[in-house]
């Protein structure tokens, strides 16, 4: 078996493990045909086809599921979508966080010779005042069409300062 | 039961007008049609969502993977035939068919 045949068996294995179960029968339904195709850059061109396919009809999928979940938002009443809105700053903002954070992880990773787990500075900056900036932003912008999730940010973004300022002060 | 009639639909629906009775396969379909795989699934896809197409696992020989086969359901058959007829000599299907002569469709 050839490189690009075997890459093409990869790619839609691959298809078939990220498509949602409405999609996943369609994926193995292309894998299989792999077998009946002749010439291993004709597979891959089938392949590279199918998961175009794949990945348009879970577009659908996730679209439908979207907008049957914004259909169930706007039946609950305003205490529950407040409540949305709030949990939905919150996690954006840690997930904000959480990136800076990795992102630090991931360069000094990549480039030891920065020295950046030596800098302090840099996990400032970083997790703290790029995160912080973004978070007082997005409030802002937010806050006139969407308060509970800008709500949400912010709370999250000053418990995220408190919580630095705890430790400076301690350590 | 919409079916949005593109020349590559009308390719497929003719592909499947042949021995309509019969199961046929993917790739198969591909060949007798000369649509990519990126073309020819999503409207197999469509056409199964509207119940125009039954699918099927073909019970292979052991040791072999079973293949996925499709055949117009009586609804598909119908609208097949009520389609193709329409089309037969509208730009649509002249359309479909100079794509096909032209092998500006391809595997």
């Amino acid at each position: 078996m050839g490189m690009p045949r075997k890459l093409a068996a990869k790619l839609l294995r691959a298809a078939i493990r990220l498509a949602p179960p409405q999609s996943r029968e369609w994926a193995a339904a292309m894998l299989r045909e792999l077998d009946f195709i002749e010439g291993d850059w004709a597979a891959l061109f089938w392949a590279l086809g199918s998961f175009g396919a794949i990945f348009r009809h879970a577009a659908t999928e996730w679209r439908a599921y979207f907008t049957n979940q914004e259909n169930k938002e706007e039946q609950m009443n305003e205490t529950g979508k407040k409540a949305i809105g709030f949990a939905s700053g919150a996690l954006l903002a840690l997930v904000v966080s959480l990136s800076g954070l990795g992102l630090l992880w991931i360069l000094a990773i990549l480039f030891p010779g920065l020295g950046i787990d030596h800098l302090e500075w840099t996990h400032f900056l970083g997790a703290i005042v790029i995160p912080e900036i973004i978070f007082v932003v997005s409030a802002v912008l937010l806050w006139r069409k969407r308060t509970p999730v800008a709500a949400g940010i912010l709370l999250t973004g000053i418990g995220i300062a408190i919580h630095v300022a705890v430790h400076l002060a301690t350590h | 039961m919409k079916l949005r009639m593109s020349p590559q639909t009308v390719l497929v629906l003719d592909a499947f007008l042949e021995e309509a009775e019969d199961w046929k396969y993917g790739y198969d379909l591909s060949k007798n049609t000369g649509l990519k795989s990126g073309t020819l699934y999503p409207i197999l896809m469509r056409m199964a969502e509207r119940g125009l197409l039954e699918t099927q696992w073909e019970s292979g020989e052991p040791g072999r993977p079973p293949r996925h086969m499709y055949r117009f359901t009586p609804d598909g058959l119908r609208f097949a035939r009520t389609n193709a007829s329409a089309n037969a000599g509208s730009g649509l299907g002249q359309v479909a068919m100079g794509l096909n002569v032209l092998g500006l469709v391809e595997a």
